[in-house]
This record gives structure tokens, C-alpha cells and sequence, in this order.
């Protein structure tokens, strides 16, 4: 049972509800403090968060990633950020700043260069690979593309997500039809993906990453090809899953959506993380 | 057990999906093993071939009409004192006669004037590949000359299987060399095939693998249907080679058998069912590894 050891809630059990309220969540800010960063790109990250706190879900300790395509600019430099459970966290900044790398490093689909990176706990750099996928039983992952199976329904869509980590039938006939209601799509069940709009495919593909029940959430443009009024169905659906006590991690260049939550927003500019800030907006300067 | 259902469910919705290049891994599996089998089989009837004839190597000594009783009788007794020598038995002319006219296929013997047929003298020995230092002692001796057939062309007057057996040898060593390059070609292909046929069905369904990594089914869990369709291939070819190899055996013990009576076939059951299991074995083992070669190079998980 190793995946349950990885955090503390046993995969089917109902989610471990952590109260939102307006000062609880205290993650750890490490200040960048390395020559090589001041010398490079300016200011250190503008911050209003205060610097002690629990212990966070996830920690980069210095963090960077580069790709053997171009070794000499890092996608990543020296990230430093904890992330408590139950927040909420919009993580934006332009296209190529780091975004999806970041998200990526969470859930192990790339593996950071330098650095220690703790996801619930375990350092997923030095982490076995034959362990990754019990890491990944406890991220959910949504992303803008959807990555829905066009052969099979909404029901079987989201279904695939329990069979190939081996759950029941009987969980299965359960949580589904559950999770389907939850993300309000309890009367397309059976409709296939092309049946679906942009916003309801978006809703199966959130539906699969939570119907587990992850204590974690990350999103990388989930709203990227929606339109504004849908983008809004759906951040409110992660605002929903987020009170049910989920971490959540949204990559995005929405605008809108980021200034209408006012969530902790952090921001990453040429690998650098330049901006960490409370009930942030968007653009600091818009 | 759970999973192992669904694999088998997935490897044949996607043999079904892929039809045309499952089919192309099954029949090349199918005909390398028939040719691997074909080769053992063969092998087993040659080497039973050859201690067969060897078992029968007997020399025989074609005697002169007018040989004395006492040159005879000196002369047979010299033969039986030798030590590799198991048995002499005198053939009289009308037996010799009798024998012809049993395995004639046509009357010409009843139509000899006389009996043309010289009187012999068959040695069977004890172990068959002395028979060259054994006929060497026998032209040796003193009495050799004066009993046989033909005394101007001794070589004539004594005959054993060294031919038979000599050619027999190079014959099968040619097929073994043959066999083994070809079976070894074969292989080759088979392994290519099946992991030709694993690597369009990994194509086939990748986006569901990207999405079984990302929810974070295991890597065994992935590589499971996969592996079950090299390993179905692999079963499914081997079984129609071991029954074809079986319906063949049963064809030539029925009917090769009557045509040359003298060619003797008779596969020990055992031998044949350990061919099968060879054959089996052998089409796992591809089947398994060609599926394992393709998904190292494509699932990276």
C-alpha cells in the first residue's frame, strides 16, 4: 500500500476537507538569496506573504531544469516555493517562462536538473521510477488539450482513469456517476467526446483527474481553448473542488480569471520566479 | 487476475484492430517454427536411420560353387573365433535363390536357367564401426582366396555398408548446416515481425498510454496487454506449426512407410512430444522477446 503512504489519505476514502479561511493556509517563502539569480534578472520576487508556516505539499528547494536542447538557458532557475495543502495557486507568466516545466516536474513527466523537489513529502528527483506512478495516483492532471479517448463515452472516459490503476467495478459503478454530477455533466454520461462542448469535454477530462480523489490538483491551461464565458464554468468548478480540500495548481494566461479569483498568484518570468503574491492579480502593473 | 483479463481483452480487441499485421506475426512465427520442427523431425528419423543401418552391417562373403566342405567349415570357424564377430551364417545357393525371388517385384527368377546365385556366408558384428579392420582381417587370411566367388576381383566377393553409411554421413551433415542457417534466418524474421506488429499497436494506442501514464496505472499494468499479444501470436503460430508437424508424421508413417518399406521411420511418441514442447517453448520465447524489444525502444514509462 505504498501509495497511501505518500499521503496521508487512502485512495476511495472521501477527501480530507481542510477549512478555507482567509488566513490559514501559511506556505513557506524561501528568499532567493543566490548571487547568480540577483546578478541576472534584477529584483528578487515581489512578495506579500509572510515567511513561516506548516509544512507544505510541495517544495522546491532551488529548483532548476535545463534541456539538453538548450543547455544554456534554463527553462527553470532556481525556484524556491512551498505550496500548502488546500490552496489555490494560479501560476502565470508568459509563454516559454516555465510554466508547463513546472507543472511537469510535479507530477515527474520531466525530472529537474539541480534542486530537491518535495511533492507530499517524497523528493520526486531522486525518486524510483518504478514509484512514479503511485505518485501520479495522487496528482490529478488537466490539461488544455483535454486528452480525452475519442472512442470511449464520458462515463468510460473517466472510468479508464480507476480500471488501469486497478480499482473495482464496484467502485467504479460508484464514484463515476458521482464524479460526472459533481463537474454537472449527470446527463451526458454516455455522450463521446465529439458530442461534447469545449467546456464539457474540459469538465470529463477534470472529472478523470479527481474521480481518485487526489489530494492534488495541477491544471496547465485548462481554459486555454474555451471562451471566457466557459473559462468562468470552470474555474469555479476547481474554486469547488479546491473547498473540498484539494490543492490546486493552475497554470494560465487568463487575465480575467486570475483578477476575478484574486488567489495566490505566482509568477514566472525566463525561468525566474519574479512574483509571489496573495490575492494577486494577473499583471502586477495592469 | 483482475488485470490479467483485461489484458487478454485488450490484446485481442487490438489483434482484431490490427488484423492484417497480427496475421502477418502469427504466420511467420507459424512457418519458422515449421521449419525449426521440420528440421528436428528430420533429424530424429535420420539418426534413427542411421543406427539402423549401422545395427544391420553385416559383411557378406560370396562363396565359390565348387568350395570344399573342409575349407567351408576352416574358414567359418576362423570367422567365429574372431572377437568382433557375432554371428556367421552360411546362405546355401537355393537359399540365396529363395531370398532374390521373395524381394523381386517381378517373375524374372522363374524364368533363370539354373541358379546363378552364389552360396555366402553373413558376419554380423558386435560393434558396427569395426567392420573396416574386421573385412582387413579377413582379406588377410590364407584361406580368403581359395573359398570366394571371384578370386581374380576379391573386393567383388565381400560386401558391407561402408558405402551407405559414408554417404548417409555427409548427406545429413550438408542438411544440418542448411537447417541450422535457415532456422536461425527465420528466427530473425519472426522476432522482427512480431515486433513490428507490437510497435503498431503501441502506436495505435498511444494516446491511451499517455493517459494511463498520467493516471498513473503501473508500468507492469501498461505493458501487460502488449506483452499478451506477442504472447498470444507466438501461442497461436506454434500451435499451427505442431499440428501441421504432427498431420505431416502421421502422413509419412502411413504412407511413405508402404512406399520404401526399407526407409525405416519410427518416431518414439516421447521425442515427438519433446519437438513440441521445443517448438512451444521456442515461440514464447520470440513472441515474449520481440514484444519487449519493441515496447523498450517505444514505452518508455
Amino acid at each position: 500500500m505504498d501509495e497511501n503512504e505518500l499521503i496521508q489519505q487512502a485512495p476511495g476514502a472521501p477527501p480530507i476537507v481542510i477549512p478555507m479561511t482567509e488566513s490559514a493556509p501559511q506556505p513557506v517563502i524561501i528568499q532567493q538569496e543566490t548571487p547568480k539569480r540577483a546578478e541576472k534578472s534584477g529584483p528578487l520576487p515581489i512578495t506579500n506573504r509572510p515567511t513561516q508556516g506548516g509544512i507544505p505539499v510541495i517544495l522546491f528547494e532551488g529548483v532548476s531544469k535545463v534541456y539538453s536542447a538548450q543547455p544554456n538557458k534554463p527553462a527553470l532557475s532556481n525556484i524556491n516555493l512551498g505550496i500548502n495543502a488546500g490552496e489555490f495557486i494560479f501560476l502565470v507568466g508568459h509563454s516559454g517562462s516555465g510554466k508547463s516545466t513546472f507543472i511537469r516536474l510535479i507530477n515527474r513527466e520531466i525530472v529537474a536538473s539541480r534542486g530537491r523537489l518535495l511533492v507530499a513529502g517524497e523528493d520526486v528527483i531522486r525518486m524510483r521510477n518504478w514509484r512514479v506512478p503511485y505518485l501520479r495516483r495522487n496528482i490529478g492532471c488537466v490539461y488544455q488539450d483535454f486528452k480525452l479517448l475519442p472512442n470511449k463515452t464520458a462515463f468510460d472516459n473517466v472510468a479508464f482513469a480507476l480500471q488501469v490503476i486497478g480499482k473495482s467495478k464496484h467502485i467504479i459503478r460508484t464514484q463515476v456517476p458521482e464524479v460526472l454530477r459533481l463537474v454537472g455533466l449527470e446527463d451526458k454520461i454516455h455522450s463521446y467526446p465529439d458530442q461534447l462542448s469545449g467546456g464539457e469535454q474540459q469538465r470529463v477530462s477534470i472529472a478523470r483527474a479527481i474521480v481518485n480523489r487526489p489530494p492534488l490538483l495541477i491544471c496547465d491551461e485548462p481554459t486555454g481553448n474555451l471562451d471566457p464565458q466557459t473559462s468562468l464554468g470552470i474555474m469555479r468548478l476547481l474554486d469547488r473542488i479546491n473547498r473540498t480540500g484539494t490543492t490546486i495548481l493552475v497554470a494560465t494566461h487568463d487575465r480575467e480569471m486570475v483578477d476575478s479569483l484574486r488567489k495566490r498568484v505566482v509568477e514566472l518570468e525566463n525561468g525566474y520566479l519574479v512574483r509571489d503574491q496573495d490575492k494577486g492579480v494577473y499583471g502586477i502593473d495592469a | 487476475m483482475r488485470s490479467l483479463a483485461y489484458f487478454i481483452k485488450e490484446a485481442f480487441s487490438n489483434s482484431r484492430k490490427n488484423f492484417s499485421t497480427t496475421f502477418g506475426g502469427i504466420i511467420t512465427i507459424f512457418l519458422s517454427l515449421l521449419v525449426i520442427g521440420v528440421f528436428m523431425v528430420a533429424s530424429l528419423i535420420i539418426d534413427q536411420m542411421i543406427k539402423s543401418v549401422e545395427s544391420q552391417v553385416s559383411i557378406s562373403i560370396y562363396l565359390h560353387d565348387d568350395v570344399t566342405d573342409m575349407d567351408l567349415e576352416s574358414f567359418k570357424g576362423f570367422l567365429s573365433n574372431m572377437p568382433e564377430v557375432s554371428t556367421v551364417v552360411y546362405i546355401s545357393k537355393e537359399q540365396s535363390l529363395e531370398r532374390f525371388k521373395e524381394q523381386a517385384t517381378t517373375d524374372i527368377a522363374d524364368q533363370l536357367d539354373g541358379n546363378p546365385l552364389p552360396a555366402l556366408l553373413e558376419v554380423s558384428l558386435r560393434e558396427p564401426d569395426k567392420v573396416q579392420s574386421v573385412v582387413d582381417q579377413i582379406m588377410a587370411n590364407d584361406l580368403f582366396l581359395s573359398v570366394i566367388d571371384r578370386p581374380d576381383a576379391p573386393q567383388d566377393s565381400i560386401k558391407y555398408g561402408k558405402d551407405i553409411i559414408e554417404k548417409l554421413f555427409s548427406i545429413t551433415s550438408t542438411i544440418r548446416i542448411v537447417c541450422i542457417a535457415l532456422v536461425i534466418l527465420l528466427v530473425f524474421v519472426a522476432l522482427i515481425f512480431i515486433n513490428n506488429t507490437i510497435r503498431l499497436a503501441i502506436l495505435a494506442r498511444r494516446k491511451e498510454i499517455a493517459i494511463m501514464k498520467l493516471v498513473g496505472a503501473s508500468n507492469g499494468f501498461i505493458r501487460g496487454p502488449f506483452l499478451m499479444e506477442g504472447f498470444l501470436q507466438a501461442v497461436i503460430g506454434a500451435g499451427l506449426s505442431i499440428g501441421t508437424i504432427s498431420m505431416l508424421c502421421n502422413y509419412l508413417i502411413k504412407n511413405v512407410q508402404t512406399i520404401l518399406p526399407w526407409l525405416p521411420i519410427n518416431m518414439g511418441q516421447l521425442s515427438l512430444w519433446m519437438i513440441y514442447l521445443v517448438l512451444l517453448g521456442a515461440g514464447v520465447v520470440i513472441g515474449l522477446f520481440g514484444s519487449l524489444w519493441a515496447m523498450r525502444r517505444y514505452l518508455k514509462v
